[in-house]
């Protein structure tokens, strides 16, 4: 950038304000340039003073997105009660994600301190990255509902695990059959 | 940019809720009267800076949702899936790197904070600290490849051991490693060797090899035999955690590297490898710009500059977010 940025301009977040513009410095243009550096130096140090943020919300969000992790991890354990159904851990995990995630956007990234702006560079990115997704489902996703004989031949199935369970099975129980000898 | 350009932009932009000397810009003197007064007027309330970080941010968002949703979708849609311990993933390990990321993101914003309170010192101190938790997480993360290197789970073919299933072509694959020059040589070596100089693990390892030899040179060996020789080359774990207690050959002789089978195994590599590195490299970038951040006086001129690498940095946490789970948990 080829103007200083004076991005700290408490202003800044709430509206539009004046800042130097580019290259033909009028007489009136650079009074304003002026203005404007007297505005945002290093005279006028005090952080955001617009009451957002502020060292105690970080450590609050900190420790719940710790707490959060904690969550998730806790599907791994052998506590967690649905074990069997792995579609549960997994609806929670993406559930506990998405809360993370939006405590990191909206307070790390600032986000909710941001004015109309953000809407318009989130949410349409937002809905291309669901559609992308979606778009894959029809050809990937249900690439293994029609595949031909030859295909499946070659293709690693659960019957292959079920297999190799069955030899380690097998193989433990003759180890425990010749340490018994 | 020139300046008109500005002017007329933001009066565009703005639909007259603010005033900003509006009837200056009705005089088209261009400076013939000394009171006309140009304002200048960005046409979103952020600076230029920030604007391009968030516009960069959300071609991001969406690459890393075409990664993250073609990864669930092919996972999703494969009728053989390994689960995190058959790839010898470890879960506490993710944990804690996502903890490990977590902390940078707290440590940049308090950069950022001690930055706009003219606290040059400190903020280069929590700079300091997220430089060097980001290089750990990035260290974390090479142990964790090193992991799957020496398990032969790696994402391209010619270094990969993995095969889909014990079939045919493992079999011969199999008969093809064990009849490689070096590798007989090694074998006529260990076969040498008397039982005193060898531990419990080598002398039953040793047994397990030659029952390994006869079977795939069996030529009435059935998909079964091929099972047992797979789950003596490399057992998949029965259990989440009980990866370090499963011991096959290829842990017991290391220079052995015979084809082991994971079901599912490559298409796995292949989606665990292109996340976790384009990842990797979007932490490498972040820790470069950090490091060129350290040069600076970091005070409240250059709190802009710090405040666009957070956005980039708590991106970066925020995908990790996403990839812990789906990766390591699901």
């Amino acid at each position: 950038m080829s103007t200083p940025d004076s991005s700290r301009d408490p202003a800044a977040e709430h509206g539009p304000r004046t800042r130097p513009g580019g290259l033909p410095e009028t007489p009136a243009a650079a009074t304003s340039h002026a203005a404007d550096e007297a505005h945002s130096g290093p005279g006028e140090a005090t952080p955001h003073s617009d009451g957002h943020g502020g060292t105690g919300v970080y450590i609050a969000v900190f420790i719940a997105l710790c707490a959060l992790t904690t969550m998730s991890f806790f599907t791994y354990s052998p506590l967690w009660p649905w074990r069997d159904e792995p579609q549960v851990g997994w609806a929670f995990m993406m559930a506990v994600s998405c809360t993370k995630a939006m405590l990191v956007v909206l307070f790390f990234m600032h986000v909710l301190w941001e004015a109309n702006w953000k809407y318009v560079l989130t949410i349409p990115a937002a809905m291309m990255a669901i559609f992308m997704t979606l778009m894959l489902v029809p050809d990937i996703g249900f690439r293994s509902r029609m595949v031909s004989q030859e295909r499946l031949l070659y293709m690693a199935r659960p019957s292959d695990e079920a297999l190799l369970r069955q030899a380690g099975t097998a193989a433990e129980a003759k180890a425990d059959g010749e340490e018994a000898h | 940019m020139s300046t008109s350009a500005i002017a007329a932009g933001s009066e565009f932009a703005d639909g007259g809720h603010h005033d900003h000397g509006h009837h200056d810009h009705g005089d088209h003197g261009d400076g013939h009267h000394g009171h006309l007064k140009l304002q200048y007027q960005p046409g979103l309330p952020l600076s230029r800076g920030k604007l391009i970080m968030w516009l960069f941010l959300s071609t991001e968002i969406m690459f890393f949702a075409a990664l993250l949703g073609s990864y669930v979708v092919l996972r999703f849609g494969a009728l053989q899936w390994p689960k995190p311990h058959h790839v010898h993933l470890s879960e506490p390990i993710g944990a804690f790197n996502t903890f490990v990321l977590i902390c940078s993101s707290v440590t940049v914003v308090l950069a950022l904070e001690a930055a706009k309170a003219n606290k040059a010192s400190l903020a280069k101190t929590w700079m300091m600290l997220t430089l060097a938790l980001g290089s750990l997480f990035l260290g974390v993360k090479g142990y964790e490849y090193q992991a799957k290197f020496s398990h032969g789970i790696y994402p391209v073919k010619p270094m990969g051991l993995v095969h889909e299933k014990p079939d045919l072509y493992y079999g011969s694959a199999v008969r093809a490693r064990l009849s490689d020059p070096m590798i007989l040589e090694k074998i006529a070596e260990l076969d040498g060797m008397s039982e005193t100089d060898l531990n419990a693990e080598e002398i039953a390892g040793r047994k397990s090899l030659a029952e390994v030899k006869r079977l795939v040179n069996d030529p009435a060996q059935e998909a079964f035999d091929l099972a047992v020789v797979a789950d003596q080359i490399m057992p998949l774990p029965a259990e989440a955690g009980s990866h370090g207690g499963s011991h096959g050959l290829n842990d017991t002789f290391a220079w052995l590297r015979l084809p082991v089978v994971i079901p599912g195994g490559n298409m796995w590599a292949s989606t665990y490898f292109l996340l976790t590195g384009f990842h990797a490299v979007h932490v490498a970038v972040g820790l470069l710009v950090f490091a060129i951040l350290l040069t600076y006086q970091l005070g409240p001129a250059t709190a802009g500059m710090i405040e666009n690498a957070g956005l980039y940095w708590h991106f970066v946490d925020l995908v990790w977010i996403f990839l812990f789970p789906l990766l390591y948990l699901f």
